[in-house]
């Protein structure tokens, strides 16, 4: 009972939140200007008419208070609007983009993780050995490697120099590889995945290695070797467990600062996803398209950070009790 | 009431030996410099700024100088007229690479400038005075934290840079780039609030704060000469870690395309490049380092800090 209590607080919280964002990003954006009146600013010689029509047909008319509770209860019903250069329902348009989005950054934050498990702990249980240094160090340094620019670097190898890889789109334009949409999908998919991977795993492995030493140093842990315990599974069984804690809320962070910054990894691969569409959205000037990009982020980002809230539950009974 | 037995030796040399401990900051000063990690920091932050500096002086061409392209000398492998190449644009690599250091800085103090000024004074009252304001003040952090602040960052710069075509505005010089300083400053105040919040909460029951009360110091001086200067070697960390956060993202926004054109920025020159990758990946791979040592140094210097200053977390 206590953990449904908990379930359903984070979940209004998450609604509050996601209402706070939308007024300030509403503001924000009208702050600097009336939608229409940067709409036409690139677009122009039209007549008052078509103006009017135009900004009638956008929900842009009216005053700032009535815009906003009419977008508000328009994207309730997961209803953006339509794309000015598209010309296409956005929500159909962000489900699509999305999908692609989510396809490179889910496999590489689950990778990523896998691999820094592995590494911190073959990296604590050695502590202050050549090995231990040797992570602490690489993890520094691929954790200041600015992601974009792992990208750059890989694209120059695998593509450029060794001719191995694609550099670009999520699919080929003419041949599959062997055939098979699938086969070609996941080829595409290597080099972006394998950027999130590197700049993912750095972060992570310097905070599970420092998360973990604290652990093994810990009573319980001498009490379960006394115990006879195997080595083995008193790190993966007990010690991981409670190392994982602190680096589960990080692991919403980086699932952010990924999908943030996904119009730089996206410009870098040329991948047709949310980033991507993103960029295009500003640069045309498509006002439906910027607000329904930025939200789905939003919702994205505490959907994250509230499923990160409820593994902590099941991960560390104690969580309950608060 | 005992009186204490103090040993004459001891007694003697308490009256030689000066009494006044090492401060906060010379204490942490002498364990900052035993971190090796740390010091490495701050030699790397200190070429960037030693950089930043001597630009003028140090770079073989102007900044502007395109007349390579007149040659035909554009995307020319290093040789020893140009140690790391031309550009596709005609430019010296050498020459950008060394006057982005200082975009890069200024892109980074000014931002965390910013970011301090108002995670301070948002988190310090939210400290100092509890309750019901603490609680709002902090509800409204949070809102900041999800934010996905990258995406709107390029969405205000592009709609600003139309808005003010045609206003006063346009005559600032770097308007773009100072837009860019200030957004970021705007985003990344609050985890600068919620540690000058905990700061100023366990400080405000010191009991050095409380004497201070007792003698009737006003509360401005008690908040700006007693709490604050306690609390700011933990904000350091922060700030520290926060212009490297900063240089990172100019870097980006620079990099998509909406960078300021006046300005020579790393990012820039990566934007400008990236599409002759594969002709002269030298004009890439130069900023690319230069914002990858910047970035590092930043991290070092801000993780020795916290060895330094929160001895207690050390590992």
């Amino acid at each position: 009972m206590g953990t449904a209590r908990y379930i359903a607080r984070r979940l209004i919280f998450s609604a509050c939140l996601i209402l706070g964002v939308s007024v300030i990003l509403f503001a924000m954006i009208n702050a600097i200007g009336n939608p229409i009146e940067i709409l036409l600013a690139e677009r122009p010689g039209m007549t008052d008419e078509v103006i009017e029509s135009v900004s009638r047909y956008y929900g842009l008319d009216g005053s700032v208070t009535d815009r906003y509770f009419t977008w508000l209860w328009a994207i309730l019903r997961f209803d953006f609007g339509t794309s000015i250069i598209y010309n296409q329902p956005v929500s159909e348009m962000l489900v699509t983009y999305g999908l692609e989005t989510l396809k490179i950054q889910i496999p590489a934050i689950l990778i990523a993780l896998v691999v820094s498990v592995l590494i911190s702990v073959m990296a604590a249980t050695r502590q202050y050995s050549r090995l231990d240094f040797g992570v602490i160090a690489g993890a520094m340094l691929g954790h200041s490697l600015p992601g974009f620019f792992i990208g750059i670097l890989l694209i120059l190898v695998f593509s450029y120099w060794l001719g191995i890889l694609p550099s670009y789109g999520a699919y080929s334009t003419r041949n599959m590889l062997m055939n098979s949409t699938l086969i070609d999908g996941l080829w595409h998919m290597v080099l972006p995945v394998g950027m999130l991977v590197f700049f993912n795993t750095a972060t992570l492995t310097l905070l599970m290695r420092s998360s973990l030493v604290e652990v093994l140093r810990q009573d319980f842990i001498t009490a379960a070797r006394a115990s006879g315990l195997p080595e083995r599974r008193v790190v993966f069984g007990h010690a991981l467990r409670n190392a994982f804690i602190p680096v589960l809320t990080y692991l919403g962070i980086l699932f952010g600062v990924m999908l943030g910054t996904a119009p730089v990894t996206e410009t870098v691969f040329t991948w047709p996803g949310l980033g991507a569409l993103y960029i295009m959205a500003i640069q045309q000037l498509d006002y439906p398209l910027i607000m329904g990009e930025t939200m789905i982020i939003t919702f994205m980002l505490v959907g994250a950070t509230l499923l990160t809230d409820i593994a902590y539950v099941a991960i560390d009974p104690r969580i309950r009790l608060a | 009431m005992d009186t204490p037995i103090v040993p004459e030796a001891v007694a003697e040399a308490s009256i030689a030996v000066p009494l006044r401990p090492p401060g906060l900051w010379r204490q942490g000063w002498y364990r900052f410099r035993r971190n090796r990690g740390g010091m490495l920091g701050l030699g790397l932050v200190a070429l960037v700024v030693l950089v930043a500096l001597l630009c003028p002086f140090v770079a073989p061409f102007a900044p502007n100088d395109q007349s390579a392209m007149l040659r035909g000398a554009a995307r020319k492998a290093p040789d020893w007229v140009h140690l790391l190449g031309t550009d596709r644009n005609g430019y010296d690599v050498l020459t950008r690479v060394l006057y982005g250091a200082s975009t890069a800085l200024a892109v980074g103090l000014g931002a965390m400038a910013v970011a301090s000024v108002i995670g301070v004074i948002i988190g310090g009252i939210a400290g100092y005075a509890g309750g019901l304001t603490d609680e709002l003040l902090m509800r409204f952090a949070e809102f900041f934290m999800v934010i996905p602040v990258f995406v709107v960052i390029l969405a205000v710069v592009r709609l600003f840079g139309i808005v003010v075509v045609g206003t006063w505005l346009e005559s600032i010089p770097n308007l773009n780039l100072m837009t860019i300083i200030v957004l970021l400053g705007c985003f990344e105040w609050p985890p600068i609030a919620r540690m000058a919040r905990a700061e100023f909460l366990r400080l405000k029951h010191a009991e050095f704060v409380e004497a201070a009360i007792c003698i009737g110091t006003k509360k401005r001086d008690i908040l700006l000469r007693h709490i604050l200067p306690n609390a700011l070697p933990s904000l350091i960390v922060l700030v520290a870690l926060g212009i490297g956060g900063a240089i990172l993202a100019e870097t980006m926004v620079s990099f998509l395309g909406f960078g300021d054109p006046k300005a020579v920025s790393w990012g820039q020159q990566l934007h400008f490049n990236y599409e002759a990758l594969k002709v002269a990946p030298w004009a890439v791979l130069s900023p690319g380092a230069a914002i990858f040592v910047t970035v590092l140094g930043f991290n070092l210097l801000a993780d020795g800090l916290t060895d330094a200053f929160n001895p207690r977390l050390r590992r």
